[in-house]
């Protein structure tokens, strides 16, 4: 990915590689230019940001906008900080990637080695579910989980992206595992392997790269998630992009900008270590198949 | 070990029938090789051995059970794929002694079994390798000793050389008759290469379009065949297939062929099915190897007639010398030694062997005896 190698394309002219390079870097400022004034304005007293000046670096320095943001800012009508909210959003994420990841691997080796009649018009209509806008699903949803007494936990919101979240991971490991080859598991078959053994000892050990992409997807989305968090949590339940809202929409009051800053920091932040520890793997993983290797 | 005897078997999908009555039996430490062309059944018929097909209708017994009803791993049998279908995950340690692991084997048993297999095929010092790790040949060692720590009643082979370089097939192919040497065990083995099926089995079955054609000891596959499809396939320059006519002289039944310059004719047995043809088309079907210099005909063979014939090409081989010889409207090829005096475009006098002549019906293709 980086450093010249064979298959490099043949190099420009030097007037060409500056404009080229011009063009990065303002890409580079302009797409960097949020975060930057997210993070220096975190790090200034609320007065300072009034004086105008968004662009400039603090002049005194000061981490107390993040203490506010995650332990005692007015959120709704308690002053908790986002704390709690960030662990709610942990205990609904971590179930909810795992089960669907999970339950995606189960499906995706299920459709491509032990096809039934009618396994194409399964995997159709679960790619269907990939399709289906978030609002058309509310009501019905909502409806479900008051039958199943899960309204407003975060239990019925595992369930929710558990099942929204089916259709993606199915997709990524049924193409994935279409590329395995058949005849191992032809192989374990009459080596007296049974179907989960097959799974577990066989297709697995092989699925990292799949896997890796999956979990990143499924875990922006589920952490991401707005409407589903507002629509079916209860006080005790809300995830944190809704905790976000309720800090930076609160009508009453001074807008603390640097504490709504410091905030929103902290609630992309899960996602942006994700994708700083594994993103390398997910290019990886959806490249493979792409090019034999 | 285990005589295999599959009876009446057919095996369509959906409308398509890809086997259509499969009748065949291999005695204990037989060596049964299944060969064609692509698409003729022969993988599909393997599998259905294995079981990783269902079959349609018939039987698959293997010793004095039925296992047509069978889970894979319930028949007794160890498969070599074609791709190896080594697990890319485990070491070769591991991939020999999955089965084992599986069916609840102790671990010494297991080390003891592995290391035995080991021995055999030579591969200890790749134990701790990964597939990925290890060459061609290599693999299809390890795919060899998964499948012989088994120990099971069949061997099945599923076109186990066709993935390795020219050189490294012929070796192997020596290897596995040497190994069937000395397990004895029985084994059936697919493949579309005709040397392989002729050099291995102790049986050939000639299949097309899901039926066997001849089902046969190699000798008589080869200087026997029922019919034109498997004089065609089996042998390398392909039979000569020539078409002429039968006519009656006064010294008895000739062949009558289009020379290079008028007719040739050659004499032919006196057979009642050869008589009953006076006058109508044959197909006269000649090895190669039986269409020679005079100097290297068979000298234990009774009828060697000698005919003046216009050779077109000379091609020389290192061990033969083969000629393209314009005969009966075709081009017809002759081995000969390798240092016969030949000169393209010249008339040579070139030896029939009679005595391995065949004859075929041009409409049906089947045999004339």
């Amino acid at each position: 990915m980086s450093g010249a190698t064979q298959d490099n394309a043949l190099k420009g002219s030097g007037a060409t590689r500056i404009i080229i390079y011009t063009v990065l870097i303002l890409f580079m400022i302009f797409y960097l230019l949020p975060l930057y004034v997210m993070l220096t304005n975190s790090l200034k007293p609320l007065e300072e940001i009034r004086g105008g000046d968004m662009l400039a670096l603090p002049k005194n320095w000061t981490i107390e906008p993040w203490r506010a943001a995650w332990s005692y800012a007015q959120i709704g009508v308690q002053p908790t900080g986002l704390k709690p909210y960030f662990i709610n959003s942990i205990f609904m994420v971590v179930p909810a990637v795992l089960i669907s990841t999970s339950l995606g691997a189960l499906n995706g080796y299920v459709l491509t080695k032990w096809s039934f009649r009618g396994s194409d018009l399964v995997f159709g209509l679960l790619l269907l579910a990939c399709f289906i806008p978030f609002q058309i699903v509310l009501i019905p949803m909502a409806r479900i989980l008051g039958i199943l007494g899960l309204a407003g936990t975060t239990s019925g919101l595992v369930l929710v992206h558990t099942i929204y979240g089916l259709g993606f991971t199915t997709l990524f490991f049924r193409n994935y595992y279409a590329a395995f080859p058949t005849e191992l598991v032809r192989a374990a078959q009459i080596d007296g392997a049974g179907f989960f053994q097959i799974f577990w000892r066989i297709l697995a050990p092989s699925s990292a790269p799949i896997a890796v992409v999956t979990i990143i997807w499924q875990f922006t989305n589920v952490w991401n998630d707005f409407l589903f968090g507002v629509s079916f949590a209860d006080f005790d339940s809300i995830p944190m992009t809704v905790a976000l809202n309720n800090l930076v929409n609160s009508s009453t009051g001074v807008k603390e900008y640097n504490v709504h800053f410091a905030g929103a920091i902290l609630a992309a932040l899960p996602t942006l270590i994700v994708y700083i520890v594994s993103g390398r793997y997910f290019v990886r993983g959806l490249m493979a198949g792409a090019v034999k290797g | 070990m285990a005589r295999l005897k599959i009876e009446n078997l057919y095996k369509a999908y959906g409308a398509t029938k890809v086997l259509k009555g499969i009748d065949l039996e291999i005695e204990d430490g037989g060596f049964l090789v299944l060969v064609g062309p692509s698409g003729c059944g022969k993988s599909t018929l393997l599998n259905c051995i294995a079981g990783l097909e269902d079959v349609t209708s018939g039987d698959v017994i293997i010793g004095e059970r039925s296992v047509t009803e069978l889970h894979p791993s319930k028949r007794d049998i160890a498969m070599v794929f074609q791709s190896y279908a080594l697990y890319p995950n485990m070491t070769v340690e591991k991939n020999i002694s999955f089965g084992l692991e599986i069916r609840g084997m102790t671990k010494p048993d297991r080390i003891k079994a592995i290391e035995e297999v080991a021995d055999m095929l030579q591969i200890r010092e790749l134990l701790k390798r990964k597939p990925s790790q290890l060459s061609g040949g290599q693999r299809q060692r390890v795919a060899m000793g998964r499948a012989l720590v088994r120990n099971p009643q069949v061997f099945l082979f599923d076109e186990p050389l066709s993935n390795l370089d020219a050189k490294l097939r012929v070796d192997m192919r020596t290897e596995i008759k040497r190994l069937h040497k000395r397990m004895g065990t029985t084994i059936v083995y697919v493949t579309h290469d005709q040397i392989e099926a002729l050099t291995l089995a102790t049986r050939i079955a000639v299949m097309k379009d899901g039926i066997v054609q001849q089902f046969g000891t190699p000798d008589q596959i080869y200087n026997d065949p029922v019919n034109m499809f498997v004089a065609d396939f089996m042998g390398s320059p392909a039979m000569n297939l020539l078409p002429g006519k039968v006519v009656k002289k006064a010294d008895g039944l000739m062949l009558s062929l289009d020379g290079h310059d008028g007719v040739m004719l050659l004499p032919v047995p006196l057979t009642d099915d050869l008589q009953a043809r006076v006058g109508k088309r044959v197909i006269f079907g000649i090895r190669p190897e039986a269409f020679t210099d005079p100097q290297g005909a068979d000298r234990e063979s009774k009828q060697v007639e000698k005919r003046d014939c216009f050779v077109e090409v000379v091609e020389p081989a290192g061990s033969d010398t083969f000629a393209v010889v314009k005969l009966g409207g075709k081009s017809a090829v002759a081995r000969l030694r390798a240092d016969a005096h030949i000169v393209a475009e010249t008339v040579t006098g070139l030896a029939f062997n009679m005595g391995k002549a065949v004859f075929f019906d041009p409409d049906s293709g089947e045999r004339i005896k």
